[in-house]
C-alpha cells in the first residue's frame, strides 16, 4: 500500500499577531516549528499500516526550508520518502489546492492526515483535500485496516461515545483522530542519520500553480485580539491552605 | 424570495441533538436582524419524530429529507444531497454544528457549493450588514474577528455551547418534504455500521461535581491524588483527551466534543490548558474552577476562579480540607 502522510508544521508559541494590511493574513513571530500533534498520529499510524500490509509511506510538509525538521523526523520513525512543498500558505482551502496539486504529482491509495492543526484550528484542509482529488474521505478515523484488495475499513468518530464502521474504496483520505496509535520516541542518533536523507522540494511553479490561485476567497480579517474571558475569571492568590479554604467553601455554596 | 438563513439540524438516528436549538437561537437572531426567513434542513432515515419534536420550535421553514436509503449513507451522500438541496433554497448563510459530525460535513458541503466556510466559530454576527465570525486560532490563544464577503454563500460551523441557547417563540413551521433521487447520487463509502457506547459503570455525565485532569498530570502514576479529590468532595474524576489518548484513563471519563459533554454543578479542571474540543463539552457547567500554571491558558476564559499554580500543591491541599470539614461534620 502506498500512503502519503501530510504533516504540518506549526509554531509552538506566537506573539505579535498582526493583520496584513488587505485583511487577507496574519503576520507574527513564532518559536521553533514542530510537528503538528494531529498528523504526528497520523504518521504512526501510516506507518502501522505499512507494518501490517507492507508498502511505502510518503511525508509531505508545506512550508520553508525550516519546517524540514518534520520531514526529518518522519524520516527518523521509518518513513520512506519525504517532499516539502516550498510554499507558505495559511488559508486552509489554498492549503488544500496545493496540497491536492502536490498529491496529484504522487502515486498512493491512501493519504493520511491529522483532524486539526493546532495554528488555523479549522479541520477543513484534509477533506478539502479530497474533495478536490475527487476521493471518498473519512473523519476522526480511529481504527484502519485493509478489507479486501482495493477497500478499507474504518472506524470514525462521531461524538458522544458514537462511532461508525465505514467502507471505503482507495484511493481515500483520511483524517485520524489523536491516540490512533502511540507516539513513538525518536532516538537523536536515528535523527542525525535522518538528516542525511534526501528531502525533495517542489515549487508551486513545479506544481503548475501561479500565486493569484492560492490568494484566500471570501473573507477578510477584522481583528484579532486576546480572548475575552466570559467566566469573568476571579484568580486566587495565598498558601495552597488559604486558597483550599476558599475554594472548598465556594464548592460548598453550590454543592 | 428573500434569502433565509438556513440551519442544518443534527441528529443520532432521528433523535435531535442539542447543538440544532443552540444554531435556532442564533439563526433566529440573526434572520430577524436581517429581516429575512429562517430555515431548517433535517436530512436522515426515519425522522418522523424529529420533525414532529422540531416543528414548532420558531423556525418558518422545516425542510426534510427523509428516505429509507440514507439510513446507512456516508458523509458523501448526505454532502451531495445537502448541497444540492442549498443550491435550491440558496440561503444567504448556512449554520452547522462543529461537532464531529459537522467537521466532516461543513468543507465537504462547502466544496460543492462553492461557499466560503468558517469552522470552530465562537459567534457570528452582523456588523455593518456583513457577517462576521469570530473563531479562534494558534490552540485558542487569540481570537480572529473575520468579515465575510457578501453575495457569496456561507457555510459557519458554531462550536457547541459558545453562544447561548434559549428556546423561541413557538411557532408552526411550513414543513416542505423535498424529494431526493437517490440513484443519482454517486455512493462510494458505505456504513456497515453504527455504534453506541454502552452505557459505563462511571457515569461523568450525571455527576454533580467532576475532578477533571489533564496533560498537566505528567505522570500516570499521579493520578490517585486527583482520584483522592473526587473522592473527597463527593465527585468523579473526569479527563481530557490526551489522558485517553495517552491511555492513562478510559474513554467513558473524557470530557470534550469527542468525549462527553457535561454540565456539572462543578468543574475543577487541573492541568488543563482548554483547547475548544474541551470546553465544548464543559462550559456549562455551573462554577469552573481552574488550576493551571499559564495564566494564559484557554480554561480561565470560561473559568470562575482561577489558581495560577502547581496543581500538585493545591490539589492535596483541597484534599484535606475537604477531609477535614467532613470529619468536622461527623463529630
Amino acid at each position: 500500500m502506498k500512503i502519503a502522510v501530510l504533516c504540518k508544521a506549526v509554531a509552538g508559541e506566537v506573539s505579535e499577531v498582526k493583520i496584513v494590511p488587505g485583511g487577507k493574513a496574519l503576520q507574527y513571530q513564532s518559536q521553533l516549528l514542530n510537528i503538528n500533534e494531529c498528523d504526528e498520529y497520523a504518521l504512526e499510524e501510516a506507518l502501522a499500516l505499512k507494518r501490517a500490509y507492507g508498502g511505502e509511506v510518503t511525508v509531505l510538509t508545506m512550508g520553508s526550508i525550516t519546517t524540514q525538521n518534520v520531514l526529518y523526523l518522519a524520516l527518523a520513525k521509518g518513513a520512506d520518502k519525504a517532499l516539502r512543498i516550498d510554499a507558505q500558505i495559511q488559508d486552509s482551502q489554498a492549503a488544500s489546492i496545493v496540497l491536492a496539486a502536490a498529491l496529484r504529482t504522487l502515486e498512493f491509495d491512501l493519504v493520511l492526515m491529522g483532524t486539526q492543526s493546532r495554528d488555523t484550528l479549522s479541520g477543513l484542509a484534509g477533506i478539502a483535500t479530497a474533495e478536490r482529488l475527487g476521493i471518498p474521505f473519512a473523519f476522526a478515523v480511529t481504527q484502519v485496516e485493509m478489507d479486501g484488495e482495493r477497500s478499507i475499513k474504518v472506524r470514525k468518530e462521531l461524538g458522544g461515545g458514537r462511532s461508525a464502521d465505514v467502507k471505503l474504496p482507495l484511493p481515500a483520505l483520511l483524517c485520524v483522530q489523536t491516540g490512533i496509535q502511540p507516539l513513538t520516541y525518536v532516538p537523536p542518533a536515528r535523527m542525525t542519520r535522518a538528516r542525511q536523507q534526501p528531502v525533495r522540494s517542489r515549487s508551486l511553479g513545479d506544481l503548475g500553480l501561479t500565486e493569484d490561485q492560492i490568494v484566500p476567497q471570501g473573507y477578510r480579517f477584522l481583528r484579532v485580539f486576546p480572548p475575552e474571558r466570559t467566566g469573568h475569571v476571579q484568580f486566587l492568590e495565598g498558601s495552597p491552605q488559604e486558597v483550599a479554604a476558599t475554594l472548598l467553601a465556594k464548592i460548598k455554596e453550590v454543592v | 424570495m428573500s434569502r433565509d438563513i438556513l440551519v442544518i439540524a443534527e441528529h443520532w438516528q432521528g433523535q435531535v441533538d442539542g447543538i440544532t436549538y443552540q444554531l435556532l437561537t442564533k439563526g433566529k437572531q440573526l434572520a430577524d436582524e436581517r429581516g429575512v426567513g429562517l430555515s431548517v434542513l433535517i436530512v436522515g432515515n426515519k425522522l418522523e419524530n424529529a420533525v414532529e419534536v422540531l416543528k414548532d420550535k420558531g423556525m418558518d421553514t422545516l425542510l426534510v429529507i427523509d428516505n429509507p436509503a440514507l439510513e446507512k449513507a456516508g458523509a458523501e451522500v448526505y454532502a451531495t444531497i445537502i448541497a444540492d438541496t442549498l443550491r435550491r433554497t440558496a440561503p444567504e448563510l448556512v449554520l452547522i454544528g462543529y461537532s464531529l459530525v459537522g467537521m466532516e460535513l461543513a468543507p465537504s458541503i462547502a466544496g460543492r457549493l462553492g461557499a466560503t466556510v468558517m469552522t470552530n466559530c465562537v459567534n457570528v454576527e452582523i456588523l455593518d450588514g456583513e457577517f462576521v465570525v469570530t473563531r479562534p486560532l494558534f490552540d485558542g490563544t487569540i481570537h480572529a474577528k473575520i468579515a465575510l464577503d457578501q453575495g457569496v454563500p456561507a457555510v459557519v460551523a458554531l462550536q457547541r455551547g459558545a453562544t447561548p441557547t434559549e428556546p423561541l417563540a413557538a411557532k408552526a413551521a411550513s414543513v416542505q418534504s423535498v424529494a431526493v433521487d437517490m440513484q443519482a447520487i454517486p455512493v462510494r463509502s458505505e456504513v456497515l455500521e453504527l455504534i453506541e457506547e454502552p452505557p459505563s459503570e462511571v457515569d461523568i455525565v450525571k455527576a454533580e461535581l467532576l475532578v477533571s485532569i489533564g496533560r498537566g498530570i505528567g505522570d500516570k502514576e499521579k493520578i490517585t491524588i486527583i482520584e483522592d479529590l473526587a473522592q473527597a468532595l463527593g465527585g468523579l474524576m473526569a479527563c481530557s483527551r490526551p489522558l485517553v489518548d495517552l491511555g492513562f484513563l478510559p474513554r467513558e471519563r473524557q470530557v470534550g466534543a469527542s468525549g462527553k459533554i457535561v454540565a456539572p454543578k462543578v468543574y475543577i479542571a487541573c492541568g488543563i490548558s482548554g483547547a475548544s474540543q474541551h470546553l465544548t463539552g464543559m462550559s456549562d457547567a455551573k462554577m469552573v474552577i481552574a488550576i493551571n500554571k499559564d495564566p494564559n491558558a484557554p480554561i480561565y476564559q470560561v473559568a470562575h476562579y482561577g489558581v495560577v499554580a502547581d496543581l500538585f500543591g493545591i490539589v492535596p491541599a483541597l484534599t484535606e480540607a475537604a477531609k477535614n470539614a467532613d470529619s468536622e461534620a461527623v463529630s
